[in-house]
């Protein structure tokens, strides 16, 4: 065990996978309270297109993949504001349409690129140090604004409207709140790929959703719980030599539905015939 | 430590007799839209600073509409709308932190993860500002503020198990808690049972009296907000007539917009005709 902790390549591993991981619970305790999971999909799914495109024109991959990301985000804030149409529709058109682009980008690149598809699945193995500072940068950056805004942010997700109402910005800070999601997925896009980083924005949150009845305890058991779980699931695939993203993504899993079975929100309900 | 509880009850008519400040909410040939149609129309009123405002109509006649746009979350099509003396497009968040806002009831995710304390903290939020954290006097407030709707036991408790009349009472609490110039109350004491109405009525008849707040409370109950405003505004999409309560609750002004069945009795109470005894 020691011995394979010095290995340069699995000590940045296990701190990308400790930041990723508290960063996309700290920020999925929103996305969860608030109802944005389809604004997370979407955005994974955007930036992962701008990455696609860089690659196809030759370009630095992380702005364009910022650009995608933070449209979709603000522009589905913006149809969830409204609330004119039915937003599962419309959503799932215009997400399935940022995949295509995707696709479209990726076929007409002239050959095979691997590391678009690290993009998709995540290679957690070989996050360089540079990656590894931008994500340490920018996990400060959300989770500092997260806690310094708690109440703001707390009272926007239990009630956004009642929040404007008592006067707080509520509007700015849902769309601050977009923001930082849409940086959140790109900056782990790398590590744990487009289709995983969904379910690392979700799981954690939801985990401790069924822990507790306090916001302020939420937020503390969805962090450790995904700090935790991404550290234990690049262990056991380099120990097991298993690909990172899926161990994780199914750890997590598995302690979700331990929590559902041991819910005490799900205890006083009577028993199924 | 609570605030000792008035023993008179809120029976005794005041009406006229309060010395009130100027204006501090004023319509002026008001409109208000929905993309389906109007809401408002060409509503034209002051609530003066320390006045009890009772709002009464029917289902769908602007009752809650009302409140919203005193909170300037709805401006005007038409007309203007002027409250703490600037427009309402332009009220901004000190503003709306004095403003307290009990709304119509509507369900809580029962498994929200949110205590009492935490609800009850949120209507702090706003009058604690952006940039300092929630401190012991805010927590102090708070707790009285539950102390004075009766939840102080159930602090700790998860809001999604209270029951809906209990949750309201929270609501309120909430709303206290903003230690508002100008409360807005929708329909707030539906769901609550009598006695704790009493009690969550005679509280803010209290506040009006003594801290000379500004309210506005709608509701469905005439007899039960009658005595306690000093003026009540008769709303169905326009404002039929607004006065003290013994110039509203008349047959020929309430049948205007309550239909022909509604009768008052000699003692000022407000029913509904039976056709099966008429
Ligand atoms: N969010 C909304 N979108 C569109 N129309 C609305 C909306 N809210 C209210 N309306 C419409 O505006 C009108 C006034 O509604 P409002 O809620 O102010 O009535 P109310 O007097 O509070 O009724 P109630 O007694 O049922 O609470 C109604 O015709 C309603 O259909
Ligand atoms: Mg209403």
């Amino acid at each position: 065990m020691t011995d394979f902790l010095t290995l340069g390549f699995l000590q940045r591993a296990i701190a990308a996978a400790a930041l990723t991981g508290g960063l996309c619970s700290a920020i999925g305790v929103f996305v969860v309270l608030r109802g944005l999971a389809f604004i997370g999909a979407g955005t994974a799914h955007a930036a992962f297109a701008g990455v696609a495109l860089a690659y196809l024109i030759g370009a630095p991959p992380m702005p364009l993949a910022i650009v995608f990301g933070l449209g979709t985000a603000w522009v589905t804030g913006l149809l969830e504001e409204q609330g004119r149409m039915k937003l599962d529709v419309s959503i799932g058109i215009f997400y399935t349409a940022t995949m295509a682009l995707a696709i479209l980008f990726i076929g007409l690149m002239k050959s095979y690129n691997a590391e678009v598809y690290g993009y998709l699945f995540g290679s957690i193995l070989s996050v360089t140090s540079e990656e590894l500072q931008l994500t340490g940068v920018l996990a400060v950056l959300v989770v500092g604004l997260l806690g310094f805004f708690s109440k703001e942010f707390f009272f926007l997700a239990f009630d956004q409207e009642m929040a404007e109402a008592s006067g707080v910005p509520a509007r700015r800070f849902f769309f601050l709140l977009l923001t930082l999601i849409a940086l959140t997925i790109v900056v782990s896009l790398k590590i744990v790929g487009a289709i995983l980083v969904f379910a690392l924005l979700l799981i954690p949150p939801a985990t401790a959703y069924q822990l507790t009845s306090s916001l302020h305890r939420m937020m503390l058991y969805a962090v450790t719980i995904g700090v935790l779980v991404s550290i234990a699931g690049v262990l056991l695939s380099f120990q097991f030599d298993l690909p990172a993203g899926p161990a994780i993504v199914l750890l997590a899993t598995g302690v979700f539905f331990l929590a559902v079975a041991l819910s005490p929100k799900r205890a006083p309900k009577p028993a199924l015939p | 430590m609570t605030r000792p509880h008035p023993t008179h009850t809120h029976t005794h008519p005041h009406h006229g007799d309060h010395q009130h400040g100027k204006p501090l909410i004023r319509f002026e040939h008001a409109s208000f839209l929905y993309p389906h149609g109007p809401a408002l129309e060409d509503i034209t009123l002051e609530i003066a600073d320390g006045e009890f405002l009772g709002v009464i109509g029917p289902n769908g006649s602007g009752k809650t509409t009302m409140l919203r746009a005193i909170l300037g979350l709805m401006p005007p099509s038409q007309g203007s709308l002027r409250i703490f003396d600037c427009a309402c497009q332009e009220l901004r968040c000190h503003h709306r932190a004095m403003i307290g806002y009990v709304p119509q009831k509507r369900s809580v995710d029962p498994y929200f993860p949110i205590t009492v304390h935490e609800a009850v903290m949120m209507g702090r939020a706003g009058a604690i500002g952006l940039w300092r954290r929630a401190g012991r006097r805010d927590r102090e407030i708070a707790r009285h503020a539950l102390e004075d709707v009766g939840m102080a036991d159930y602090d700790g408790h998860p809001l999604g198990a209270l029951s809906g009349g209990q949750q309201q009472r929270v609501f309120i609490a909430r709303a206290l808690a903003q230690h508002p110039q100008i409360l807005l109350l929708d329909e707030p004491t539906t769901g609550i049972d009598t006695t704790t109405q009493h009690t969550v009525l005679e509280l803010i008849q209290r506040l009006h009296e003594d801290l000379h707040l500004t309210v506005v409370l709608v509701s469905h109950d005439i007899n039960l907000i009658a005595p306690l405003a000093e003026r009540l505004a008769l709303l169905k999409t326009r404002l039929y007539a607004v006065g003290p309560a013994k110039d509203i609750l008349r047959k020929d002004i309430l049948s205007q917009v309550y239909g022909p069945q509604i009768l008052t009795t000699d003692q000022g109470h407000v029913i509904v005709a039976d056709h099966h005894h008429s």
